[in-house]
């Protein structure tokens, strides 16, 4: 499992894509390199990951090079060879440098790609302070099998939605049932304060579990980050949702920065609690 | 009232058994028994029958389908076959009889048989409709289930929903019900199933729609082998006249294999930040180079705004492909959703539901 290996894997997951897994890698990858730590992306959503397209990197190797280089055992192997390095940096000299591991570029090439070279790829990856996993929203074996390795499963969920809020109720109850610990899975809200009806607390109450954090909607600097190209730090540095990405990784690092949370107001629905309550005893 | 029965049947024992259980029956009277296609053509007119069993394990009586059809246009045919064979009840269906039953059977089995088909609606192939989106919060879920209730109330006919979304399928919440079965238990036991006993398998939502839910726990999706989820859809696509079923996101094997036997697939995405423009090509682009026959997938795009053609051209300009339709965003649905009254539909003066009328008239008349 973990033996032997100093880096931290922290893999992004959730139980329904489109809500925020590849912006919460790329802007907690950045942060944590911000505070000066060496980190990869690794993009395993591997049909249809975004990494690449988000940081407008256009990678020379992909992990389906990984691959065949492995199974063509070839001399002087090295997977740092094959990641893809993202550079910014500002007028001010204020920037940061992280490497990504790229997705295959066919649609094809995702379903060739096998578990043991993925957790081959991970455990290789130690140079690094931090491997951070962007995987898509399934049980699949790949995915399983990440969440193995991991230090950390930062479990994602935008919970403004009845079936949203069922899968990640789900998908939690399915990670405790397979024996992962409560305590490498962390909670994280996606888009707390968006104008919703079910309320963060009705969701903990639920599930039975607090959030480990809380990230705050604003599609408007998100989607200017990624029509920039750039982590959240850059494109809107003064935004809330920027200071929430590096709290975020504040909190992994076990570095408490002065700012706490912002406040999350919300409007608690006694009808939605009731529904809840309906379909999930 | 009572059926008037011919039988056709090739096999000695089975007219015996057939004969028998008959003349036992209230509500049947036989009227006589042949063994070819043309002797029957030929001499059945006489008798004025309203029901034919008609042997379609012979393969020259399945021919003369069509010719029974158009000679007694008023009876009821129904195709009698010694094992459910999905490829033999597709043609007895391109030839518009009633429906299939399996020997041997009883009397009543009849009649449920007939109640069941009567419900379907035309006597015709049924339309088998995939949506396939290549990420989740796609609007996907939400479109079947609106288009499915649009069908049910337009044609009167018998449309149904499969949930193949095995490990987080929201049809469930979406009409708000707690199925007795779900897809696990109809793949586990399709293999001994026939048209009258799998139809219980489906939950009644209401009139004329009918659905079959997904597993309660993502685990279970791995009891879920693809042959005998096609084997389900294959059935299923017997009984009902539509059948619209929901994908989970993403290419896996059962998303690819339902799509590419649905005689439609819709491609659902919902503009968010522009990036699934790219998703979208991608995906019809795998497609068009993995399919193994000719056919056109239909991309869709939700929550368009402006929703107009003056962006529907742009957005087909950045994709390089024709779009279907382009949905706008209904906030009020939502809400709808979440509280499990999507089955009282939404306001026909939406834009929303606008475009879902059209959308399934163009399924209606063929267009799609």
């Amino acid at each position: 499992m973990a033996e032997g290996r100093n880096s931290i894997i922290i893999s992004i997951f959730s139980t329904s894509s489109g809500n925020g897994k590849t912006v919460t890698a790329i802007n907690l990858a950045a942060s944590l390199a911000k505070e000066g730590y060496a980190v990869c992306l690794v993009d395993l959503d591997l049909q249809f990951g975004d990494v690449t397209h988000y940081l407008k990197l256009e990678p020379k190797y992909t992990i389906t090079d990984v691959q065949m280089a492995l199974a063509n055992k070839e001399p002087n192997f090295d997977v740092l060879n094959y990641l893809t390095r993202y550079e910014h940096v500002e007028d001010a000299g204020n920037g940061v440098e992280f490497f990504v591991l790229a997705r295959p570029p066919l649609i094809f090439d995702a379903y060739e790609i096998e578990v043991p070279v993925v957790e081959y790829i991970l455990n290789s990856l130690k140079w690094f302070d931090f491997v951070v996993v962007d995987l898509n929203a399934a049980f699949s074996a790949l995915n399983l099998a990440v969440l193995d390795v991991s230090t950390i499963i930062n479990y994602l969920g935008v919970v403004d939605f009845l079936p949203s809020v069922k899968n990640f109720k789900i998908g939690y109850d399915t990670l405790l049932r397979f024996e992962y610990e409560e305590s490498k899975i962390r909670l994280v809200e996606n888009r707390s304060n968006s104008q919703k009806l079910i309320s963060g607390e009705d969701v903990e109450r639920l599930i039975g579990n607090k959030f480990y954090h809380r990230l705050p909607n604003d599609f408007r600097s998100v989607s200017k980050s990624v029509n920039a190209g750039l982590p959240l730090m850059f494109s809107s540095p003064e935004a809330d949702i920027t200071k929430s990405f590096l709290q975020l990784a504040a909190e992994y690092t076990n570095k408490q920065t002065a700012e706490k949370d912002t406040p999350v107001v919300e409007e608690n629905k006694g009808f939605f609690a009731r529904l809840l309550s309906k379909f999930f005893g | 009232m009572k059926y008037k029965t011919i039988i056709v049947e090739t096999n000695k024992q089975m007219t015996d058994t057939l004969s028998a259980t008959l003349r036992k029956a209230p509500n049947f009277e036989l009227l006589s028994t042949f063994k070819d296609a043309n002797s029957a053509l030929g001499q059945s007119r006489i008798y004025n029958p309203n029901l034919f069993l008609i042997d379609v394990d012979a393969p020259q009586l399945l021919e003369m389908l069509p010719a029974f059809v158009d000679l007694f246009p008023k009876a009821v045919i129904l195709a009698t076959m010694s094992n459910w064979n999905a490829e033999i009840a597709y043609k007895a269906q391109k030839a518009h009889v009633v429906g299939c039953i399996i020997k041997p059977f009883k009397a009543e089995e009849i009649i449920e048989t007939i109640n069941l088909y009567q419900k379907r609606g035309k006597p015709d192939p049924s339309r088998i409709i995939s949506f396939f989106s290549p990420k989740g919060r796609s609007g996907r879920t939400t479109l079947a289930a609106l288009l499915a209730l649009d069908l049910a109330e337009k044609t009167k006919e018998s449309v149904a929903l499969i949930d193949g979304d095995l490990q987080f399928g929201d049809l469930p919440i979406f009409f708000d019900l707690e199925p007795r079965h779900t897809v696990v238990d109809a793949t586990h036991d399709i293999k001994l199933l026939t048209p009258v006993s799998f139809a219980p398998y489906f939950h009644k939502i209401k009139e004329n729609l009918w659905i079959l839910s997904s597993p309660e726990r993502p685990e279970y999706a791995e009891l879920v082998e693809t042959d005998s989820f096609i084997e389900v859809v294959k059935m299923a696509g017997h009984i009902f006249r539509y059948l619209l079923i929901d994908l989970p996101a993403g290419f896996n094997p059962i998303s690819l294999e339902v799509s590419n036997f649905a005689d439609t697939n819709f491609v659902v995405a919902m503009i968010n930040t522009g990036l699934e423009i790219e998703h979208m090509r991608r995906t019809l682009d795998m497609f068009r180079e993995r399919r193994k026959k000719h056919k056109v997938d239909y991309p869709i795009f939700t929550r368009v705004n402006p929703c107009n053609d003056e962006e529907r051209e742009k957005l087909e300009l950045r994709l390089g492909y024709p779009i279907t339709a382009i949905f706008p965003n209904e906030y009020n649905l939502v809400s709808v959703a979440n509280s499990g009254r999507i089955l009282y539909g939404l306001s026909h003066d939406t834009k929303l539901m606008q475009t879902v009328d059209k959308l399934s008239d163009r399924i209606i008349s063929g267009d799609l």
